[in-house]
């Protein structure tokens, strides 16, 4: 990305005398902030701050859920500062557009982008505030910049002997003007990039003093909780208010948009409250399918559309004609839920006719949007405070609980805390949804000539846009938010970017083919659904790769060799295949009762390949070891490369043992972690993450250990029982 | 119901309904934030803590089984200003990601260790296994406990400072 440093960075002198250097982006800031400047305050839209007493202050843009932002970020601004990342005082960003992520125009944490969008900027903000700094001391001593140097928060003389602090410059170094010609530090004088390192957020974590969104305390705090509606989309036909707020501690009991709120001043009471609310729906408008008419409505589609083409090339239908052997599978994958250990929740305080909200949220502006559609408040009137997520996966990029919460303080005028309850977290989740694959490949000879993927089902934006549209138009005014999502729609793929969430990895369908059509056949069912961990790589990477796999066992070849040979032309991929393989020792034979897999999926920019060992015992899968390599160019902090790599596949691997949502007439029939189950510590197989050595530039690394592991699994039980599983989630007696 | 119990050494006197899980009037009446709301059923470990030194779920622990109890937080776990070794070996470790689940990790790896100072690793992992992790910090909790086995720990009074 090249930057003209001009145009981004702005640099301010703090009253107090400190140097405040405010970044934006490309892309970011077309509009005002909407801010004044204040006077002797943190300004908001203020990245990076230094005090004349030493502390450094760091605008955290970009929302931490366990990914590692806060400690990741904080690095690429120590490095070119000169400054230990534990010197350094990160605070969570509030709204503004100067904080919106570049890829996407709205201030969202998502997409595995946080690492590769702030590469650049963050390096060259905190390069530049050391040449200012730098600039400053040799003003003061009368010598050449060029010879004075920075290390540990000090300006070293060319004397070798005397230094200064940088509290004690940044007064003067507020007044110099940001050069064009700051060099980054190259990579061999990289002090802490590329380094293992401890996360700076691991003590406040370890002590219980980190505050998530469900710790927030307010003086005269309430607590709400909300009964949704069994069927998604019903509607509160009656209810019997006068029985439950005769309820102990009850102070307010009335309808919101999506269900009925209770306030009392104690969760438990609201929550015995809710025990004896009796809510009478109307389902007239409710979902009302099970989920096998899901599966039966996307093949019906798939026969009768097929699909939009994503990806074609050279001439799919004449090679099938060449093709002398045709082989063809169809795959499919459930609604998943994204069960982050902390429920949603948010507080609200509606007071002065503002909002304050505090939340975990994964898209702050997104949360000031919802909180002013339900109240008759504006955008500008409300103030979100984020916290420590305590777990995100795509699920808090929507705001359906900051808008409850919004709605309920709105009406009862004093600080309030509304609570999801596990089982309403799970049974009022948008869900990854259930998608379904139609594949067929064709082979002259032992070559693959064509390559066919049909993928059926829904695309994420259509439930997305609702309130992102207005997010990126906070000043227009509330009535026309609905018709901004509707033209969010229309415009998406044209003026807007296109929604790839069906296709992605499908699309990028790396093998060589001289043949290949990709095709989208767009259905909905209803089911609410979004965005989460890995997103499509998620499904496509199952399909693609199993389907991978059972063509090498059709054409009697060993499944890692049949791709390697179709990675002419793709080094990086090759590189990863080959080094897990290797890490699994591929080539010697496997122990008694104990499958192999391999799968290799890009997503988010990064290469992993896997191989997977597992078995069945007593009925059980057991999966022991999990190889995998990963590229993902430059590494920031490799220790938290691996804990992501590692927790993607924990992640994937619950998917493929336990994840499904089903529904029954309408309703979710999960509901806690008894019946919707995660992998606990005693299912952990042994992983090892070998990591490519990268000068390219840094990609993501919280969602690509997700989808490859998904089908080595599925490819490792194959190899054992000869039985394949093409729906998920797998089974030990397929 | 009016009621005491002691917490973190602190005797506490309340009036709460007896049936209120003992995680909400730690969080809400006593101002312990660092226990976890989870699940509410006692099937992801977040809200654990120790009860008359028996790991319990608060969640679903009523508070009026811990009357009269000595109840252990997070917060409790420091002795002195020194934190327990297994919260030092957890940011030595680098284990939280999120961090959600680690104050109820912490304390099941805490009664395990004042009971079985030396585990095995099957031992360290029967004891962990009632703990979900969303973010899947496993192997990290695992090499932590494993890291301070056999080790001081400053929990324990008495054994604090004692080489085992």
């Amino acid at each position: 990305m090249a930057i003209n440093r001009r145009d981004f960075l702005k640099v301010s002198a703090g009253t107090s005398g400190s140097l405040m250097l405010s970044l934006s982006l490309p892309g970011c800031s077309g509009m005002p902030t909407g801010y004044t400047q204040e006077t002797g305050e943190w300004k908001p839209d203020v990245w990076l701050e230094v005090t004349n007493t030493d502390e450094i202050h760091f605008t955290l843009a970009r929302v931490e859920m366990g990914q590692g932002t806060y400690t990741g970020l904080t690095t690429l601004i120590a490095e070119e500062l000169e400054v230990d990342p534990e010197a350094i005082t990160p605070k969570f960003a509030p709204v503004a557009p100067e904080y919106r992520n570049p890829l996407y125009k709205l201030q969202l944490t998502g997409g595995s982008t946080s690492i590769s969008t702030s590469w650049e900027p963050l390096r060259t903000a905190g390069a530049s505030a050391r040449q200012m700094l730098i600039m400053a001391a040799a003003r003061i001593w009368q010598v050449d910049s060029a010879d004075c140097s920075a290390a540990q928060g000090r300006v070293l003389h060319p004397n070798g002997r005397d230094s200064l602090r940088y509290g004690q410059l940044v007064e003067l170094a507020a007044k110099e003007s940001i050069s064009d010609d700051v060099a980054l530090k190259p990579a061999s004088e990289w002090k802490y990039i590329g380094k293992q390192r401890g996360r700076l957020d691991a003590r406040a974590k370890s002590t219980g003093t980190a505050v998530y969104g469900i710790d927030v305390e307010l003086p005269g705090m309430v607590y709400s909780v909300v009964t949704r509606p069994p069927r998604y989309g019903a509607r509160v036909k009656a209810f019997n208010e006068s029985d439950v707020s005769a309820m102990p501690g009850v102070l307010d009991v009335f309808e919101i948009q999506r269900g009925v709120a209770i306030v009392a001043d104690k969760y438990w009471r609201a929550r015995k409250a809710q025990d004896a609310l009796k809510v009478e729906w109307d389902n007239e408008e409710a979902l009302s399918l099970s989920t096998h008419e899901v599966f039966a409505s996307y093949r019906k589609a798939g026969d009768e559309d097929r699909g939009e083409s994503e990806r074609s090339e050279g001439d799919y239908e004449d090679s099938l004609e060449k093709a002398e052997r045709v082989f063809e599978a169809e795959y499919s994958q459930p609604y998943l839920a994204h069960s982050t250990l902390e429920p949603m929740n948010a507080t609200v305080w509606y007071r002065d006719n503002s909002i304050e909200v505090w939340a975990p949220t994964q898209a702050p502006d997104l949360g000031r949007i919802a909180a002013a559609r339900v109240t008759d408040l504006s955008p500008s009137d409300v103030t979100i405070n984020t916290t420590f997520l305590g777990g995100g996966f795509g699920r808090r990029l929507t705001q359906d609980y900051v808008e409850e919460a919004a709605a309920v303080a709105y009406r009862i005028k004093k600080p309030v805390k509304l609570i999801w309850s596990r089982e309403e977290d799970t049974q009022h989740d948008l869900y990854r949804p259930a998608m379904l694959h139609r594949m067929q490949a064709g082979f002259e000879g032992s070559k693959l000539i064509g390559w066919h993927h049909q993928i059926v089902g829904p695309q994420l934006l259509d439930w997305y846009v609702r309130n992102a549209a207005p997010a990126q138009y906070p000043w227009a005014p509330k009535f026309m938010y609905d018709t901004l999502g509707k033209v969010g729609l229309l415009a998406e793929g044209i003026a807007t970017p296109k929604d790839m969430s069906a296709i992605e990895g499908a699309i990028e369908y790396p093998y060589n083919v001289d043949n290949i059509d990709v095709r989208h056949t767009h259905t909905d069912p209803g089911v609410p659904v979004t965005f989460w961990r890995s997103v499509g790589y998620s499904h496509n990477g199952f399909a693609v790769e199993t389907f991978m796999d059972e063509l090498a066992h059709e054409t009697g070849e060993d499944p890692y060799q049949f791709r390697r040979k179709l990675l002419a032309g793709q080094p990086r991929h090759l590189e990863v295949l080959d080094r897990a393989a290797r890490l699994a020792n591929w080539d010697t034979p496997v122990a008694q009762g104990r499958g192999r897999g391999i799968a290799l999926f890009k997503s988010f920019g990064t290469f992993v390949a896997q191989v997977v060992e597992a078995g069945v015992e007593n009925g059980v899968i057991k999966v022991y070891k999990v190889a995998c390599a990963v590229d993902c160019g430059q590494v920031v902090n490799p220790r938290i490369v691996e804990d992501q790599i590692e927790g993607g596949i924990v992640f994937g691997l619950t998917a493929a043992l336990y994840g499904e949502i089903t529904y029954e007439d309408g309703q979710v029939q999960q509901s806690n972690f008894h019946d919707y189950q995660l992998l606990r510590q005693y299912e952990l197989p042994e992983v090892t993450v070998d990591i490519v050595q990268s000068t390219e530039a840094p990609t993501g690394v919280g969602e690509p250990g997700v989808p490859p592991v998904i089908p080595a699994l599925g490819n490792a039980l194959f190899a054992l029982t000869g039985k394949r599983q093409r729906s998920l989630p797998l089974k030990a007696d397929a | 119901m009016a009621l005491s119990l002691t917490v973190n050494g602190e005797q506490r006197s309340l009036d709460i309904e007896g049936d209120t899980p003992l995680l909400w009037v730690l969080r809400d009446e006593l101002g312990l934030k660092g226990t976890k709301f989870g699940c509410g059923a006692g099937l992801c470990g977040a809200c654990t803590v120790h009860l008359n030194g028996q790991p319990v779920r608060s969640c679903s622990t009523p508070v009026e089984f811990a009357v009269g109890g000595e109840v252990t937080t997070i917060e409790g776990l420091a002795e002195d200003g020194q934190l327990h070794a297994l919260q030092k070996a957890w940011i030595a470790k680098g284990v939280p990601q999120c961090g959600y689940c680690q104050s109820g990790q912490i304390m099941s790896a805490a009664h395990l260790l004042a009971t079985n100072p030396a585990p095995t690793r099957n031992d360290i992992v029967a004891a962990m296994t009632g703990n979900l992790c969303r973010c899947g910090t496993y192997s990290r909790i695992i090499a932590a406990v494993e890291s301070v086995a056999g080790g001081p720990l400053a929990y324990d009074a008495s054994a604090a400072g004692e080489e085992r």
